[in-house]
């Protein structure tokens, strides 16, 4: 306490001095007499108390955050680098992640059950030991690592408000900004302003109880990766389009904790095209064909040059128009689309279950020196259609091209 | 096919038309966003950048220019400020000016910041168990203890999960992540060796998805559990090695084929090719309690006993050196240098886009009409034209009654009345519209009246219509509504006059509604100045009925069914009204020549007997209203 007071006196002189100089234009414009020297004595007094007083409140609050911060389970480095918002950011998240896991927990104990099972169980079998072995390999947290490697994408907890609280820590690979930077935040300051509605509904959870809890969206979302893969300077943000999929989770206790599980990925049109059960096209942008490559004819026996100049939509079924419609919708605004499944015909009648991935592209191909694709170019969509099934119902005609097909052959 | 087409065109076209939207939305929004960061942005993000992690705004470049203009009106700002304040400062003292405009931001900023801050201490607060009873509001020192606590708590509860992650911390347990993870992805793990597609691995939650258990499917062929058309698919995918020469990767952004990825991880976990297909898998109902629980994805087919569910599968494929792992392994492995795993996520593949295809409205089965108090159509919109046959612009200032089949003409005029008196939406009978190519096509409206909330007058009608096309369907119900209608006409005959002849009815029909509009504009002369009409005897009778009749309706409303005594004697106050309505002189003799239907009555003794009912009327209302007026007293 001894100490204290005389520190105060110290820094009192220390201000008053301070204070003399820059107040010297002042008192002098004024030309004050003593009681007001007097009285300012006082008042400095007073302040340097207050200051003393603000000084310790902060030291102590900073304690705090310091021991707030090591109770975070970060790494080191991280945590030297993180300041009072961001401390209090990652403890809500982390709180809010802990309550939410604590009700899974409750309600999918069989889970856990089964992993203990696991362990158990594949010592008995002799083959199965072996087979254990293989994976066993793989530590729990390499396991993570190849789910999310294998996933190609992250993992986005969020709340029903738009807080991600949890995002798992590759998200880096994909936005170009660490977890411990996004977690906390609002999903809408890094998304594009116009997929907000989208957003929004698919973040709507209540009265759809009984509803599907299924998500399936695509969004475009800041990214301060550069072309080449670098993190970039993040006012030069590009949209990156990510394809979020996953599931609601409703908390009927606590409504605070009820979150939309996602998982986003860049859309997956960078895959390899081998399947004899894919194939692919070009479009124009009213989805007329332009392109289409020879694995159609073994797939839903129309020859490539008489699709060409046809609406993508005079072959599906019509009752998938509307699935149709969105994915061109989304092709439009977003320039990458999945199109989810739909029903597209065969010639010789019937029709097969397929789902396109695609994206819009520029149509004339962008020589090496400008890799940028210039935005007056003519467009083009490039469709990669995934066939799911075998042929459903080939007797039934839907269209006049399989009538055609029928009675002229 | 032609269905097809047009759906398709139109749709597409939809879909060009809300992109033009959004293109203009866009700039508006851009536009918007750069006029708001001139107002509050700047300071903010000045605040965002001292504190470390860097929210990006949407609109950066157009921030900057602002930024200086706001400057520059704090300036002038503060310069008034300092200038009335203290007067004799001298050319010298600019430099502290300048100071003084710097620090005035610096306050807002630093403001900014505490809100922030104490939104942040808030949100803390509401998450703590122990800062819950929140009776009074806590301070920011005493929530961020509760929080250490409530940390603490935690992590003591979850100890057994961090001590497992000890050689590198992270937010989540592994459990955890892997638990959210397959929650999120909705699927299973699987790992398949290339040459036997022996299913090396596959995690627990495959019994969520395909009800088997994870032993039984450990160690069995893939291929027993895929549907027989895919295998050749998915042999495709294991076939096709990674070094395939001619592996096509296409950019999504650009178009251009790109070099596959370089390996990220180290040589022994070295990935290969990716992979993405779909295939399906058979799904076991051994046990019927997950019956129903996922829906049978229609592309399935029934085969045995098994259903079949798509699965999304991406991977990779991996090689394992054999050497590394499995020493005391069969013979087989020996051979092989190394193991070749496609190594996946399936996925239940979501089947969400074709739930609602039930609604799928290639034509238009409703429109919305506007009509004034007389049922004149004010509006009609677009879609009209497709089931009325008629352009807005031909239908427009003609009368609804115009086009009403004649026996439905009573329904209808019976529910203009209740319209005009209720506040609540009317739903009529099915009724027959005329189209412009003679035909009628069925509708069914639902009406309701716009009251203006400053005059207190209802100013027009609107009414949603439904095609309810199909005679078949509505034959029921008009032939229902007929027979109401009759009855009801047994005693409302007087009610409109011009229907009793069949010639004149579409030349009177508009009238209908005049009538009946004008019904409602004496109610409010009634309402409005209870004496002005007060002057001849007939005129207090009339005004009398009108009164009561107002109040009728919603005494029916009330009793819900009225005596039959009373429905006539409603009936024929009506025809009081609907007859002496247009007049309103409140001059009998004008009143019988001037009624409009009464020269279209084939004989006089229809006409005698509607003045006759008129007549009846009036000694039955002035006896009503004299009891009325009886009641009052008491």
């Amino acid at each position: 306490m001894q100490e204290e007071r005389g520190d105060t006196h110290w820094s009192q002189a220390i201000s008053s001095v301070l204070q003399g100089n820059l107040c010297w234009h002042h008192r002098h414009a004024a030309s004050r007499g003593t009681p007001q020297d007097a009285m300012t004595a006082d008042k400095e007094k007073r302040r340097a108390i207050s200051r003393e007083a603000a000084r310790r409140r902060r030291r102590v609050e900073s304690d705090v955050f310091g021991d707030l911060s090591r109770l975070l389970p970060l790494q080191p480095s991280v945590r030297a680098h993180l300041d009072k918002p961001s401390v209090i950011r990652l403890t809500l998240s982390y709180i809010r992640l802990q309550t939410l896991l604590k009700e899974t927990a409750g309600s999918h104990e069989e889970l856990g059950h089964g992993a203990r099972y696991r362990h158990g169980g594949e010592a008995q079998d002799g083959c199965l030991f072996e087979l254990g072995k293989e994976t066993e390999g793989l530590d729990p947290l390499d396991e993570n690592s190849m789910y999310l490697k294998i996933l190609e994408g992250f993992l986005m907890v969020l709340s029903t408000l738009g807080d991600m609280i949890f995002l798992s820590d590759n998200v880096s690979k994909y936005m170009g900004l660490s977890q411990t930077e996004l977690m906390g935040h609002n999903i809408f300051e890094y998304t594009h302003p116009c997929d907000h509605e989208e957003i929004r509904h698919n973040l709507r959870l209540t009265a759809e109880l009984g509803c599907s809890q299924k998500r399936d969206f695509v969004v475009r979302i800041k990214s301060a990766l550069t072309h080449r893969g670098r993190v970039g300077n993040l006012k030069s943000t590009t949209w990156k389009v990510l394809h979020c999929q996953g599931r609601v989770k409703l908390c009927a206790a606590s409504s605070s904790v009820s979150c939309v599980l996602l998982t986003c990925r860049p859309l997956p049109l960078s895959h390899t095209l081998l399947s004899t059960h894919t194939f692919t096209s070009q479009h124009s942008m009213d989805m007329r064909f332009t392109y289409c490559d020879q694995r159609v004819t073994s797939l839903l026996g129309y020859r490539p040059e008489e699709l060409l100049g046809r609406s993508i939509y005079d072959l599906c079924h019509t009752l998938d128009t509307s699935c149709l419609n969105k994915n061109h919708l989304n092709l439009c605004l977003k320039s990458q689309s999945v199109s989810g499944r739909y029903r597209m015909l065969v010639r010789s009648g019937g029709y097969v279950w397929v789902e396109s991935h695609s994206a819009v592209i520029p149509g004339v191909q962008p020589s090496r020196s400008r890799p940028r694709p210039n935005p007056s170019q003519p467009l083009c969509i490039l469709c990669v259609t995934y066939i799911l099934s075998g042929v459903e119902e080939p007797s039934l005609q839907l269209s006049l091209d399989q009538t055609f097909q029928r009675y002229l052959r | 096919m032609h269905h097809t087409t047009t759906a398709g065109v139109s749709t597409c076209s939809a879909a060009l038309r809300s992109l033009h939207r959004e293109r203009r939305f866009q700039s508006a929004g851009m536009s918007t966003g750069g006029s708001d960061s001139t107002v509050d942005k700047p300071a903010d993000r000045a605040a965002e950048e001292e504190e470390g992690p860097i929210q990006a705004e949407s609109t950066m470049p157009s921030v900057e220019l602002p930024r200086k203009r706001k400057g520059e009106v704090e300036e002038r700002q503060s310069l008034n400020f300092n200038l009335e304040d203290d007067l004799s400062r001298s050319e010298g003292e600019d430099q502290q000016v300048k100071m003084k405009c710097f620090r005035e931001p610096h306050r807002q900023i630093e403001k900014r910041r505490r809100d922030k801050m104490n939104n942040l201490i808030d949100e803390l607060s509401a998450m703590i168990p122990a800062c819950q009873p929140r009776a009074r509001k806590l301070d920011k020192l005493t929530v961020l203890r509760k929080a250490v606590q409530h940390l603490k708590a935690l992590k003591a509860g979850a100890s057994g999960a961090f001590a497992d992650a000890k050689h590198k911390p992270s937010i989540l347990p592994h459990d955890d992540l892997r638990h959210l993870l397959l929650r999120a992805a909705d699927g299973f793990l699987l790992v398949v060796r290339c040459d036997r597609a022996k299913i090396l691995f596959i995690s627990e939650s495959v019994s969520k998805i395909l009800n088997f258990s994870k032993l039984e499917l450990t160690g069995q062929s893939l291929f027993d559990f895929i549907h027989p058309k895919d295998i050749h698919k998915v042999k495709e995918q294991f076939s096709s090695s990674e070094m395939l020469p001619q592996q096509r990767l296409v950019d999504a952004s650009t178009g251009l084929q790109v070099q596959a990825e370089a390996p990220v991880r180290p040589s022994h976990l070295a990935t290969g090719a990716r992979r993405s297909f779909f295939c399906r898998m058979k799904h076991s109902r051994v046990t019927g309690k997950h019956e129903g629980k996922h829906s049978l994805p229609a592309a399935s087919k029934k085969k045995e006993t098994y259903r079949y569910c798509t699965l999304h599968c991406t991977g990779y494929m991996r090689t394992w050196p054999s050497g590394q792992l499995d020493p005391e392994g069969d013979a087989a492995d020996k051979e092989t240098p190394s193991l070749n795993c496609l190594v996946t996520v399936c996925r239940l593949h979501p089947n969400v886009s074709h739930q609602p295809p039930k609604d799928v409205n290639v034509k238009a089965t409703e429109f919305v009409t506007r009509c004034a108090i007389d049922g004149k159509f004010t509006f009609v919109d677009q879609q009209a034209t497709t089931v009325i046959g008629y352009l807005p612009q031909e239908v427009l200032g003609t009368s609804c009654y115009e086009y009403f089949h004649q026996d439905d003409l009573q329904h209808m005029a019976g529910k203009h009345r209740q319209v005009l008196r209720s506040k609540e939406k009317i739903e009529t009978q099915c009724y027959k519209f005329r189209t412009k190519h003679g035909s009628y096509v069925t509708l069914q409206s639902q009406w309701f009246s716009f009251t203006n909330p400053w005059t207190k007058e209802v100013e027009f009608i609107v009414s949603s219509n439904r095609v309810i096309s199909g005679p078949g369907h509505t034959k029921d119900e008009s032939e229902a509504g007929s027979s109401k209608s009759t009855q009801d006409e047994a005693q409302q005959l007087p009610d409109i006059p011009g229907l009793s002849t069949g010639v004149g009815t579409m030349i009177y029909a508009g009238s209908i509604g005049t009538q009946i509009a004008n019904e409602l504009s004496d109610t409010y002369r009634a309402n409005s100045s209870p004496s002005s009409g007060a002057s001849s005897p007939f005129g207090s009778v009339q005004e009398k009925c009108l009164l009561t009749s107002r109040s009728t309706p919603s005494r029916e409303e009330e009793a819900g069914s009225s005596s039959t005594s009373q429905s006539q004697a409603d009936s024929s106050k009506e025809a009081a009204e609907s007859s002496g309505a247009p007049e309103s002189r409140g001059d009998l003799s004008q009143l019988d020549l001037d009624v409009p239907g009464l020269s279209s009555f084939s004989s006089d003794e229809a006409a005698m007997a509607v003045i006759m009912s008129l007549l009846e009327t009036d000694v039955n209302m002035s006896q009503s209203g004299d009891f009325e007026d009886l009641h009052w007293p008491f």
